[in-house]
């Protein structure tokens, strides 16, 4: 496991306005993540946890601090650079799966490729890869409104991890989800972070999560409350390569 | 496949307003042209299916249209037997007249001013058009005879068999004619003998336009190009087809007809683009989380703009396919109808070009919906 930073964020700030009175969402906020660990943000609802990986992942510029990504200080950048920084080096995976509903689960993973610069053929390709990685070979050819949640969920990673993304964030990606298949979905986060390197850093409430996860922050009214390594025994470690077990979805 | 086309087709129920709108624009002006146009044709019919291949004309004039007919001299009759293409040479001496007819008791008196067609009733005549039956032929050897389409029987208040009267002389409604209607005028058809009869003949040695039937219809430019060069401005040859097309634009360029669809174009382009561009707004917004999540996965902004705008160009390529079925539709309705509709491809290139551009228009409109696609509002 690699123990170099991918994300180191200083003193992030930010306000949003409310009428008259603002609000101090993100209070000087430090952060880190590792390449090849899951760090899990973890808060009550309001706490800025959602604002915080919107920050770090160049969607939604802070008031204040910077984020240095991939080595790189992703706020110095202009919208157009920031935009091919992410589609360099992030993968989203949101609580809602959001697919379209007219493209097949190949069609949806090829076309991120496609605007990654990919030829057709190594597009398709590629994205055939990233299905079989989330066990999805019999359904390349469905569309969301034929699959399950889970199975819609498990195309959203593939459409994520199909660039080889090397920070991956997740956003309640399990909240939508049942028992089972938020298991496998926080299990391929996993892999995702063992096997490939991937920073991957996840948004839940979700307290059966922590133990996914190699780093837990907690987040409460904008400020960092707990910040702690997950004990190694109690983390449910997979073996390389080692494929999660998919259950009956 | 493209997102945007893959779009259209799964989700074709969501854009079937813009592609209905888009198809009644492009309708509602194609109707328009294909009615003028069929006027023109219903109004020189006689001539079109005739089997002459040059028409001689006074030589400033520019079509058929609203020119009252045009008279020549008689001397130029015979001087374009001089081409030794020419076989026939034929003036059309087409007139008008006061129509009444002669009802049955109770029966409504119809009086109106009528467009007189003319053809020889030799079986190779130059002026006999090529599909009038052999029995329409013979029927108008005899004197006061006349033939009247179809379509115009009830206008003129006859049936056949029926006696009428022609500026105050008697006629005889001998054949009815198919695929002769004439929207403009009412007219009937009858024998160069029986205007004689009538007294409608062309006098003081003028002659209507000239017909010329030539041993090679083939040869039609090139015998027209002969005439014209030793015309010496006195007249000048037309190809059937240059006249027809003549015509067709003399129609086109009448004022009446240009306001009527200046407005279409106008009213059409309104309504497409505004139809069109709300129901694209409403699709993308129905969208806009999906797109978010290719602007968070580092899909530029630019790049979702060219997929609403191809998926606007699509839309409009189905409109025009919905426009083409419901032309088609019209027509042969038309068609049924006994009327004739003609859709000149300048037209009808005219008119693909605007749907096309009514819904990029639609979709440059709608872009600003995109701004809504904002991928931090996905993280909540």
């Amino acid at each position: 496991m690699s123990t170099q930073h991918a994300i180191v964020a200083r003193g992030l700030s930010k306000r949003f306005r409310t009428g008259r009175t603002h609000i101090e969402v993100l209070k000087s906020v430090d952060f880190e993540a590792l390449h090849g660990e899951v760090t899990m943000v973890m808060g009550p609802s309001g706490s800025g946890k959602s604002t915080l990986v919107a920050s770090l992942s160049g969607l939604l510029k802070p008031d204040a601090g910077s984020v240095s990504a991939m080595g790189e200080d992703i706020w110095d950048y202009r919208p157009g650079r920031i935009d091919r920084f992410r589609l360099d080096h992030c993968g989203f995976i949101f609580q809602g799966f959001n697919l379209f509903p007219a493209l097949t689960a190949l069609q949806q993973v090829e076309i991120i490729l496609k605007y990654k610069g990919y030829s057709r053929a190594e597009a398709r390709s590629k994205a055939a890869t990233a299905l079989m990685e989330v066990d999805l070979e019999a359904r390349m050819n469905s569309r969301p409104s034929e699959m399950s949640g889970g199975e819609k969920q498990r195309v959203a990673i593939a459409r994520a991890i199909a660039k080889d993304p090397q920070l991956l964030f997740a956003d309640e990606p399990t909240s939508a989800l049942d028992g089972e298949n938020g298991q496998i979905v926080i299990k391929l986060l996993q892999r995702a972070a063992k096997q490939f390197g991937a920073a991957v850093i996840c948004v839940t409430h979700d307290p059966r999560l922590e133990v996914y996860a190699d780093r837990i922050i907690h987040l409460e009214d904008g400020c960092v409350t707990s910040d702690r390594r997950a004990d190694a025994g109690a983390q449910p470690e997979l073996p390389p390569h080692a494929k999660p077990e998919f259950v009956g979805v | 496949m493209s997102l945007a086309l893959a779009t259209l087709i799964y989700e074709w129920r969501r854009y079937t307003a813009a592609v209905v709108a888009l198809a009644f624009s492009g309708l509602l002006i194609l109707a328009q042209v294909g009615m003028f146009v069929g006027i023109v044709q219903g109004a020189t019919a006689t001539i079109d299916r005739s089997r002459a291949s040059i028409m001689i004309l006074p030589s400033k004039m520019e079509s058929l249209i609203n020119s009252g007919g045009g008279a020549l001299p008689g001397r130029i009759q015979p001087l374009i037997y001089l081409n030794p293409q020419v076989i026939e040479v034929a003036s059309m001496d087409n007139d008008g007249g006061r129509w009444m007819n002669m009802p049955a008791p109770g029966k409504k008196q119809v009086t109106t001013y009528i467009n007189v067609n003319m053809v020889d009733t030799r079986a190779d005549a130059a002026t006999l058009p090529v599909d009038f039956p052999e029995e329409i032929r013979v029927a108008l050897l005899e004197p006061y005879a006349v033939v009247i389409d179809e379509s115009q029987l009830a206008r003129l208040g006859v049936k056949l068999g029926d006696k009428a009267s022609l500026n105050g002389k008697t006629v005889w409604v001998r054949g009815i004619l198919h695929g002769y209607p004439d929207v403009n005028n009412a007219s009937i058809t009858m024998s160069r003998d029986t205007l004689r009869l009538l007294g409608l003949a062309t006098k003081d040695g003028k002659t209507g336009p000239l017909m010329v039937r030539i041993k090679d219809p083939a040869m039609s430019p090139m015998v027209r190009d002969q005439l014209n060069a030793v015309s010496k401005g006195a007249y000048k040859a037309w190809s059937r087809e240059d006249l027809s097309k003549a015509n067709e634009r003399a129609i086109m360029g009448e004022q009446i007809i240009g306001i009527f669809l200046t407005f279409s174009v106008f009213l059409g382009f309104l309504i497409g683009v505004g139809i069109t561009s709300q129901t694209l707004r409403g699709a993308i917004l129905s969208s806009i989380k999906e797109f978010a999540s290719l602007r968070a996965l580092g899909v530029s902004m630019g790049s979702l703009r060219w997929i609403v705008l191809e998926l606007s160009v699509w839309v409009g390529l189905a409109g025009l396919i919905a426009t083409a079925l419901f032309t088609c539709g019209v027509y042969l309705l038309a068609r049924s109808g006994g009327l004739p509709m003609g859709f000149p491809v300048p037209w009808v290139a005219g008119v693909s070009a605007l749907l096309i551009v009514i819904s990029i228009a639609s979709g440059l409109l709608s872009l600003g919906v995109l701004k809504k696609s904002q991928p931090a509002d996905l993280l909540r």
